[in-house]
């Protein structure tokens, strides 16, 4: 197990800089999410410290060591791919004991290791098919299993999970939470999905634009985000941001609220709008209200609250949950 | 299916016989004919079957020629197959994964070999400075030249269609280079593999006018020059000829049926992509 370090990254890809200076420290034993918009430089980073890509400038430490230079296999990590990656001419056994043999190990080691990673895995019985005989799920294990089998210091997963559906998607997230804190390994792990962020991770990341916009745990991130970006990126749906008379009123620039922090009320309230849309979740409904002073405000309501589109109702800000920026 | 769709159907079917069956059914009566009969070059039915007693003229004549073209065209094709895969899949998977300013320079010179006839003389004169003419090493050489350039493409537009998280996975695992390439990507490249193999290697044992120019000498014939050997020595003896071209032609015909589905899937894997 091993600490990362990230000192001033620079990437640049023919003149466009694509990351502006990323110093990050992960923690031994730590689940890092790097979460972000497309584009924000979350997967760059990511094959910045496995070795994949160069970095222009700057330097990586995995485990108080310069691996800047290094080669992938030199620095000690695995990597698990969103498309998983899996020889799809080899088996299960050989693709998850591909490294060991690579790496010339006695045949009974591969075996008794291959085996191990399998079994915590549960893919005992599927060691002798071939990847396109399972399913997207089965898949992802394996590719798991190959990243475990080599025992790395630091595990990297790019968007693991975002090929899978939503149910298994939820299931997985269970898995490799599980298999953390089994393992206790340093993980970092790339996603745009900020439900996958909130809901894995020790430390998140948020990226924007090639710099990182803040670091902190997800309830942190949630309760006390620092910049418009992360108060609009974490959260969903995403809280609401006013500029103007109400941010003024408050003496600030923009004025946020997160929809679940809005008591909704037929009679009475600060804000009075005209219900747009509601989207029915069940236990929860969204409801989009149109307000004259602020423009579209967006509420959680509990799924039981009755209510019709084109109705009027108010809305009131929960004393304390304001966030100014 | 409508009326009219089965005449359309038995009609083209009917044009396709004549066109590519009536020449097999000439070649194959009148290499069973006597001398007399097949000098008449007709469709006619064979007064008397001689297929066997033809069969060991043919194999028989100037010693035994016919096996020891076999022999030699087997040699070129196996061998220039052999290098012209590795080679080709080698460069296709280069040019393909690591673009490079060089990249253009490279296509040119890729579709230059597709478009530019070879110059002979000037090529007799470069094996005879090499010491290769009238080899079969040297002829070897040239095959893989003359075919090179249209398998790199193959390979190229197949390569593309491997997603390239494989190679970086077995990076990942700590694969060499040459490691990526023998242990991930050669196996997975099989389907446009055989398909090289089977064009190509028909191409060369079919070869005529090359192992013409570059492969003089009795001991050196392969076996589409035994047809021009017998055309000189039997020019009245159709028959022998005709036996002469089913022999030879039997080989790749037989690779061509067997394996059509497998080439066109080749020819078309990565088209899409890539």
């Amino acid at each position: 197990m091993a600490t990362v370090r990230l000192k001033n990254i620079h990437k640049e890809f023919n003149g466009v800089k694509i990351l502006k200076g990323i110093d990050l420290d992960v923690n031994d034993g730590e689940f890092c999410v790097f979460v972000g918009p497309s584009g924000c430089g979350k997967s760059t980073l990511l094959r910045i410290i496995s070795g994949l890509e160069d970095a222009t400038s700057g330097t990586i430490e995995i485990g108080e060591k310069d691996v800047t230079k290094s080669d992938p296999i030199d620095r000690g990590i695995a990597m698990v791919f969103q498309s998983y990656a899996l020889y799809p001419h080899l088996t299960v056994r050989d693709n998850i004991g591909f490294g060991l043999s690579l790496a010339k190990r006695p045949k009974s080691e591969i075996k008794e290791r291959v085996n191990a990673a399998a079994e915590m895995l549960q893919l005992e019985s599927l060691l002798d098919r071939k990847p396109k005989d399972l399913s997207g799920g089965q898949r992802q294990r394996v590719a798991i299993g190959r990243a475990i089998v080599r025992e790395p210091e630091v595990f990297l997963f790019d968007e693991p999970l975002s090929n899978l559906d939503a149910a298994l998607r939820s299931k997985m997230r269970i898995e490799l939470t599980e298999l953390h804190a089994t393992l206790n390994a340093t993980m970092i792990y790339v996603t745009h999905d900020q439900i996958e962020a909130m809901t894995m991770a020790d430390k998140i990341v948020v990226l924007n634009a090639g710099h990182i916009e803040q670091v902190g745990t997800p309830m942190e991130l949630y309760h006390h985000p620092q910049t418009p970006f992360v108060a609009g990126f974490i959260g969903s749906p995403k809280m609401n941001l006013f500029e103007g008379a109400i941010a003024k009123e408050h003496n600030a620039d923009l004025y946020g609220i997160r929809p679940e922090h809005l008591t909704l009320s037929p009679k009475e309230g600060k804000w009075k709008g005209v219900v747009k849309h509601i989207e029915q979740l069940g236990a929860d409904a969204i409801v989009h209200i149109h307000v004259e002073s602020l423009g579209m405000l967006v509420a959680r309501a509990d799924g039981d609250f009755s209510i019709t589109a084109g109705s009027t109702i108010y809305a009131t800000p929960q004393e304390g949950k304001e966030h100014l920026f | 299916m409508k009326r009219q769709q089965i005449i359309n159907g038995v009609i083209a079917l009917v044009i396709g016989v004549l066109i590519f069956v009536t020449p097999f059914i000439f070649i194959g009566l009148t290499a069973v004919k006597s001398a007399a009969e097949a000098s008449q070059l007709g469709l006619s039915w064979p007064s008397e079957w001689l297929f066997w007693d033809n069969l060991v003229a043919v194999i028989q004549a100037r010693n035994y020629m016919l096996l020891l073209a076999y022999f030699n065209s087997t040699v070129i094709t196996v061998g220039a197959i052999s290098l012209l895969v590795i080679s080709a899949a080698m460069i296709g998977y280069v040019i393909q994964r690591r673009p490079s300013k060089w990249n253009g320079f490279i296509y040119a010179l890729i579709l230059a070999g597709l478009m530019i006839p070879p110059a002979v003389v000037p090529t007799i004169w470069l094996l005879k400075e090499l010491h290769l003419f009238k080899t079969l090493h040297g002829m070897i050489l040239i095959q893989v030249a003359y075919g090179l350039s249209f398998s790199v493409l193959l390979f190229r537009s197949f390569i593309a269609s491997i997603p390239r998280d494989l190679d970086e996975a077995a990076i990942i695992d700590g694969a060499k280079p040459w490691q990526v390439f023998f242990k991930v990507i050669l196996p997975l490249l099989k389907p446009v593999t055989v398909t090289v193999i089977l064009v190509q290697s028909v191409t060369i044992f079919n070869d005529f006018t090359n192992p013409l120019y570059y492969l003089p000498g009795k001991d050196n014939v392969t076996v589409q020059l035994t047809l021009y050997n017998f055309q000189s020595q039997f020019s009245s003896q159709m028959n022998l000829l005709f036996m002469n071209i089913l022999l030879v032609t039997i080989p790749p015909l037989i690779m061509f049926i067997f394996f059509n589905k497998q080439i066109v899937k080749g020819m078309t894997a990565g088209a899409v992509k890539g």
